[in-house]
């Protein structure tokens, strides 16, 4: 690999160098994690302030192709971590938000004394078309003084046959 | 004897600690630090065994290391 990560293959061992300032240290570790249980892997940093990569076998020496998969493999999930850190931070605000309803929900119903302070005075929006009425409101039926003040809509003639 | 040097803004102090208490009972480890680093100086009767402790024991601290940050996070 050239550029950001450069492998060297000595006793067995791979190791290269990141630069921190492409990935963040959250992907470094992500990827390290990873490869924890395949091999033994130790972060150091170099005078350049690179964080330097050394990947060794867990069991017995590993070939010259064996550490090269691995050089590469570590190279596309420090790539898959660095992106996946970027997501989950864009996402952090709406995460954050969802989370916080949900729990505001789990708190359950509110309780009697809640109840009894509510104030119904307030009105809770504002409804100038009458869109909020409820269907009881709206379709109930008129007592005769209210129907004297209206003028009624004359019935329909039934149709002779 | 084989020296590990832990860098310290990539290792958490704590996780060196506890990791070398736990591999303690598997070779002699001392405890020093640097101005960058937290230094491990380790030793065995077999020297195959103590690369694989010294190597064993830089595994743990990184695993300690990240799910200490995650549980901060």
């Amino acid at each position: 690999m050239n550029h950001t990560i450069t492998t060297q293959l000595s006793n067995g061992t791979a190791t290269f160098s990141v630069d921190p300032s492409l990935y963040p240290l959250d992907a470094l570790y992500g990827a390290a994690y990873i490869f924890i249980d395949r091999c033994f892997v130790f972060l150091d940093k170099d005078e350049a302030g690179r964080v330097v990569v050394s990947l060794s076998p867990k069991k017995g020496p590993a070939d010259e192709p064996t550490l090269q998969s691995w050089a590469g493999e570590f190279g596309n999930e420090l790539l898959s971590c660095a992106w996946r850190h970027q997501i989950s931070a864009q996402n952090r605000q709406v995460l954050e938000q969802v989370t916080s309803l949900a729990l505001a929900g789990a708190m359950g119903p509110p309780s009697l004394d809640d109840l009894s302070n509510f104030d119904f005075s307030s009105q809770p929006l504002e409804d100038p078309l009458g869109i909020a009425m409820s269907w009881e409101e709206k379709y109930k039926k008129k007592t005769p003084a209210a129907a004297a003040g209206t003028p009624a809509v004359a019935a329909p003639e039934a149709v002779k046959p | 004897m084989t020296r590990l040097a832990f860098h310290k803004s990539l290792y958490a102090g704590k996780a060196v600690d506890e990791a070398v208490k736990l591999f303690a009972t598997h070779a002699t480890c001392e405890l020093s630090e640097t101005e960058a680093a937290w230094v491990v100086q380790l030793s065995a009767p077999d020297a195959r065994k103590e690369l694989r402790v010294a190597r064993e024991l830089g595994n743990f601290a990184l695993g300690l290391t990240v799910q200490s940050r995650q549980e901060a996070a």
